[in-house]
């Protein structure tokens, strides 16, 4: 269980301060996949940097907490200072790129070798790495290839194995089918899901797209303006969308026969580079498990 | 294609790795590659080996007569110091390969260490260490040696010559691996490596030394070509140290007793041509190496 508490996460360039992560509270439950959703720049690739622990200048915690409820290896908790040993153990992440995240010029067996942190028998290693990515659906020849020999999704294959070789409790992906065909973009999807049902460990999921968040994730987080707009099961929030910027959102889904959307979305969305909506920073709980941010007052969009 | 390893017996398990990396390593060698490296090995083995049955050691003059003609006794006739041509050479060759590998090594580690951390890490570090590259590289070479060799000629040990071509041959080297190594930084599989946990110095071995390791072995080759050709500019006018055999030191004594008029030919001719030979020998390695590096990842 992850639990971020009014989470402050800022770039400090010079005198300049640019709030990405402004207060987020909220907590991740065990064994879910979460689909984190919002428009670029909203903070999302913040937050998820943030969680992971890669906090480097100009990126400043600047407030709040993060607990990750796990237990390092000298048994006591994990607290962002330490997250780093736990590193592709217990936390994982598949980057946004999978095209160039493998060093071009080392073959895939050794990338898995090279793991900081493995078995020092390679031998082992290599046969249970090939066992591994045979249970992802690649050929055992791929682990001899050069990455630039391998198809994009074959690629980001080997990117979901190595991130979850270690059967880490949490693993972050971000955008993990970004440059896919729908096709494989699918299969890659439902391997996370599969992975997820067999190791019962937590998915943060980053993506734009709204159908790929409806079709894999348990649960929903709606970011803008580095603050959470909306929170709840996937279900619920499709189902019964509490603020405007989630409607907006999930309108912004075309159906098949119906072009009265067009045009609509840019004037909702404020299409002039102004803020549309103010979020608060609090939650309230419309619905056990479903929390909105706190209508401001000039806004008064939610229902 | 799929051994599989759970019921192989362990012994037998043990044995394929081993005929895969003879294999591996024949893929390697290409037209180019296997000419260069016989030419290499020949002239290499040929003047380690050879030594061993000097008949007299040939740096020291009026050894025989001298001025003799080519003969069963004296291959390449002797020359007007009196000393064996052919044994000058050989020795020749052993010092200048000497001088250019142990060159070559001595810049290669230290381009590729300066190079490498300046690249990755960047920031005030690497300010201040191309500051010093950047004066290395700016000083103008020749002049500089000629002064050197000047004050130190005579009183100097024949490695001492290449001491200092090591110290003003790497800074181009570092150079060039130091922008490798800057435009592999912002690559993201660097950026996996990290967060995959893996500590600076891990990253550099690991991830960014394969990179350039295909040019450091073709900068290598480079540098030997480098030194022994400094070494040779140096002999030649008589800087360098000109009592050791060395094939600049031939072609300065030779210079210097006209063989070029006195019809002499051999004399000049012999370490011109050994020295283009193991030119010749060094080019074709190092693109030979270039050629097998690029089909080993199947891209040529």
């Amino acid at each position: 269980m992850i639990r971020l508490c009014d989470l402050k996460i800022s770039y400090r360039i010079g005198s300049r301060v640019i709030n990405a992560v402004d207060g987020v509270t909220l907590t991740i439950p065990d064994g879910s996949i979460v689909g984190i959703a919002g428009e670029s720049g909203c903070g999302k690739s913040t937050l998820m940097k943030a969680i992971y622990g890669d906090i480097q200048a100009p990126m400043h915690l600047s407030g709040g907490t993060i607990e990750y409820g796990l237990k390092g290896a000298d048994g006591r908790p994990v607290t962002p200072a330490t997250i780093r040993r736990e590193w592709f153990k217990s936390i994982s992440y598949v980057p946004q790129s999978s095209m160039n995240s493998l060093n071009p010029v080392i073959r895939i067996r050794d990338q898995f070798i090279d793991f900081p942190g493995t078995d020092s028998n390679k031998k082992r290693v290599l046969e249970r790495a090939r066992d591994y990515i045979g249970r992802l659906g690649l050929p055992p020849e791929a682990l001899d290839s050069y990455p630039h020999q391998l198809s994009g999704g074959m690629r980001q294959r080997v990117m979901i194995g190595l991130a979850t070789f270690f059967q880490p409790e949490l693993i972050i992906a971000d955008e993990p089918t970004t440059a896919l065909d729908v096709v494989v973009q699918k299969e890659i999807l439902m391997l996370l899901m599969d992975l997820q049902e067999q190791m019962g460990n937590t998915i943060l999921v980053v993506s734009h797209d709204m159908g790929v968040h409806y079709q894999v994730t348990h649960k929903m987080l709606i970011m803008y303006a580095g603050r959470v707009v909306e929170f709840g099961d996937t279900e619920s929030v499709f189902a019964d969308p509490q603020h405007a910027y989630t409607r907006m959102l999930i309108d912004s889904l075309p159906t098949i026969g119906d072009d009265s959307m067009r045009g609509a979305v840019a004037s909702a969305a404020g299409a002039g580079g102004d803020r549309a909506y103010r979020v608060e920073a609090e939650l309230i709980e419309v619905k056990p498990g479903h929390f909105v941010a706190r209508p401001a007052a000039r806004d008064g969009a939610p229902a | 294609m799929i051994v599989d390893t759970k019921d192989a017996d362990p012994v037998t398990m043990v044995v394929p790795p081993a005929p895969k990396a003879r294999a591996s390593l024949l893929w390697l060698v290409n037209p180019r590659l296997a000419v260069g490296l016989t030419i290499l090995g020949v002239m290499g083995l040929g003047s380690v080996v050879l030594p061993l049955f000097a008949p007299a050691d040939p740096s020291v003059q009026a050894s025989y007569m001298r001025n003799l003609p080519m003969s069963q006794a004296h291959w390449l006739g002797t020359n007007a110091l009196g000393q064996d041509i052919f044994w000058f050479l050989v020795f020749a060759i052993r010092n200048s390969l000497t001088l250019g590998v142990v060159v070559a090594i001595g810049v290669t580690i230290i381009a590729t260490i300066v190079g490498l951390s300046a690249g990755y890490i960047g920031g005030r570090f690497e300010r201040a260490v191309m500051l010093v590259v950047d004066t290395f590289i700016t000083i103008p070479l020749l002049p500089i040696l000629i002064i050197l060799g000047a004050l130190i000629r005579g009183n100097t040990s024949f490695l001492t010559v290449g001491f200092i071509i090591i110290v003003f041959g790497w800074a181009w080297d570092a150079r060039t691996v130091r922008s490798m190594a800057l435009s592999l930084r912002e690559r993201e599989f660097i950026n996996m490596a990290r967060f995959s946990g893996a500590n600076t110095l891990q990253i550099l071995v690991r991830e960014v030394f394969p990179y350039v390791m295909a040019y450091t072995l073709v900068g290598f080759i480079n540098t030997i070509l480098f030194a022994i050709n400094l070494e040779a500019t140096l002999a030649v006018i008589g800087l360098s140290k000109v009592e050791v055999p060395t094939l600049g030191s031939i072609i300065f004594w030779a210079l210097n007793y006209n063989a070029l008029f006195t019809g002499h030919h051999v004399w000049l001719v012999a370490p011109i041509v050994a020295t283009v030979t193991l030119f010749l020998g060094l080019f074709l390695t190092s693109t030979g190496f270039n050629q097998a590096f690029a089909s080993k990842r199947g891209v040529a």
